[in-house]
């Protein structure tokens, strides 16, 4: 044991290595972290001093990323708000049902189609369904469309999907995590979550006022004491009554999100959200075989990811349809959300902890490399791909005949 | 002027100009300070022609320039602004200050300070615009006051200790 400083170091060496390489090749970081992750651990090999299987600090390493996990879902609670929601408007509101209906239907779709038990085939469609709000935004920033038309409706959607992301895993970690097989077993365990976490969120509306006064404290390192002691011991709790914990810090970021430190909460915690974020990939890709990866769990990624990208692009253009967009804007919507990433392995490693098939750690850690990596690349090449598309599909023609159809009746008017 | 903004939640806020020469102009104020200008194709909003990066600094000084601060356009040079030595300041008062609950006759800010106070800001965004000395100030209210240099470090010692 007396080596674990210097294993984790090693670790998070790897981890900062691969980013850097990430970096210097333009790619979006998380794909290279479970990458470096996969090529080290158990089957690895141990040169002198330099262990890289990870043995004594396995454990230590995959809480670092269940804490990273507790990190990612207490910031997207406190990012998210309801007015903000309710702001958005209609079109988005539109956009984003239309794209959780097309591609959480086609997720279920191929989990049955795949020939899974019930529960795999509800956490394979929540694998399928999110994007990875961290890899959109970035890339939004790195090529320059924040000031696009479509931009709105991309984070929109992204939005959408979060509460739909915090809604679902409520009733997964419920199903998946009670243990009980009975039907009535299951409902109670439901219930017994479902009032709780509305009990959470309407005792911690009340106590706003009181959290006001209680998180006014001078010392930077008190407050952070403070916000951390309440984050954990909630989600902690939460996993006690299996609620999954990431749902507990969901919720702790909902109700301090009302609170007037807000912005002083999210600057403590943006450098903890990195740091155990990437521990987290990291984490995911150790308890990868890459062994494992070959035969099924690769035939069904790519039929998921083949799915998946139909799925987007075509909830892409209706989304953008129904708000008015233009259709090249349109495709750029679905070619930007199909970048997969954090969600998609806290569902796959949800199914772990509940115990289903173990094919959907290795077929979701495939279905991620690929979409991490080629979500962004289609981004970027939106405009060839359009071209390309609207050669065989005359989206454009189809659109001018369109505005053209709509103008005729009020021209006949005059 | 066709102005509209818009929340981008996780990157920031944006704010869309169309000028009345046709041209259409965002702006894209990023949470992490950087500000970013993009400039559109006349026949084709939504193709950006060329886009600028500025951080925080450059921004101001920038948006200075615009306002018409450190340059005055022609046209507004007949407009004499002595602005020299007169600055325009903005206070919070803090919940420890002692003036807090005072009124502006009691403090008797004009004849121990100077400056004159143009307008107090409740918490509540009530607004009073040049008060009367009967004000009581409000606690977390704003203050904005006008004077110079020496005047305004006076009424900030007044805000602070009271009467003193």
């Amino acid at each position: 044991m007396n080596h674990i400083v210097f294993e984790v170091g090693l670790a998070i060496a790897l981890v900062a290595l691969s980013g850097l390489l990430a970096e210097k090749f333009r790619f979006s970081v998380i794909p290279f972290y479970i990458l470096v992750g996969m090529a080290v651990g158990p089957h690895a090999f141990q040169i002198w001093h330099l262990d890289f299987r990870f043995i004594e600090s396995a454990a230590l390493i995959e809480f670092m990323g269940r804490i990273g996990v507790l990190f990612l879902l207490f910031y997207l609670g406190l990012e998210f708000s309801v007015g903000r929601l309710v702001k958005a408007g209609k079109s988005i509101v539109t956009g984003g049902t239309i794209y959780i209906l097309i591609n959480f239907s086609l997720g279920l779709v191929l989990g049955w189609g795949l020939g899974f038990p019930l529960e795999e085939i509800l956490v394979v469609a929540g694998i399928t369904t999110i994007s990875s709000s961290a890899i959109v935004a970035k890339v939004l920033v790195d090529l320059k469309r924040t000031a696009n038309p479509e931009t709105e409706m991309i984070l929109g959607i992204i939005m959408f999907e979060d509460v739909f992301l915090a809604v679902y895993i409520s009733i997964l970690s419920g199903l998946v995590l009670s243990g009980s097989s009975s039907l009535g077993g299951v409902l109670l365990s439901a219930l017994i979550a479902l009032v709780y976490m509305l009990g959470l969120l309407i005792v911690g509306r009340k106590l706003v006022p009181l959290l006001n006064k209680a998180l006014n404290i001078r010392s930077g390192e008190l407050f952070a004491l403070v916000i951390f002691a309440i984050l954990f011991l909630v989600a902690g709790f939460s996993e006690t009554i299996h609620v999954a914990e990431a749902i507990g810090a969901l919720l702790v970021g909902l109700v301090l999100a009302e609170t007037e430190h807000v912005k002083r909460i999210e600057k403590l915690i943006i450098p903890f959200r990195d740091f155990f974020g990437a521990i987290f990939f990291f984490s995911f890709g150790l308890t990868i075989d890459p062994r494992t990866l070959g035969g099924n769990a690769l035939w069904y990624s790519l039929a998921a990811v083949v799915v998946t990208l139909l799925g987007n692009f075509i909830a892409g253009i209706l989304a953008g349809r129904s708000a008015g967009l233009s259709p090249r804007a349109s495709s750029n919507i679905g070619l930007t959300i199909v970048s997969r990433g954090e969600f998609s392995i806290i569902m796959a490693n949800l199914g772990k902890a509940g115990g289903l098939l173990a094919i959907l750690q290795p077929f979701a850690a495939m279905y991620v490399l690929i979409l991490a990596i080629l979500g962004p690349l289609l981004t970027k090449e939106s405009k060839w791909i359009y071209r390309t598309l609207d050669k065989v599909f005359k989206f454009e023609s189809r659109h001018v005949k369109r505005k053209a159809q709509k103008r005729t009746p009020a021209s006949e008017e005059q | 002027m066709n102005f509209r903004e818009c929340d981008l939640p996780g990157i920031g806020r944006k704010f869309v100009l169309e000028t009345r020469s046709g041209d259409k102009l965002a702006i894209i104020v990023h949470d992490d300070g950087r500000r970013e200008l993009y400039h559109f194709e006349y026949d084709d909003p939504d193709q950006s022609i060329s886009m600028v990066t500025l951080d925080d600094e450059e921004a101001r000084y920038i948006s200075a320039i615009i306002g018409g601060v450190t340059y005055k356009p022609r046209s507004l040079e007949s407009i004499e602004v002595a602005l020299d030595d007169l600055i325009i300041e903005w206070y919070r008062l803090e919940p420890g200050f002692s003036c807090v609950g005072r009124t502006i006759g009691e403090l008797d800010i004009r004849a121990r300070s100077g400056v004159t106070i143009i307008a107090v800001i409740e918490k509540n965004h009530t607004k009073h615009i040049s008060p009367g000395p009967d004000l009581r100030l409000p606690p977390d209210c704003i203050i904005i006051a006008a004077g110079e240099r020496e005047q305004h470090k006076q009424f900030r010692h007044i805000l602070r200790n009271g009467c003193g």
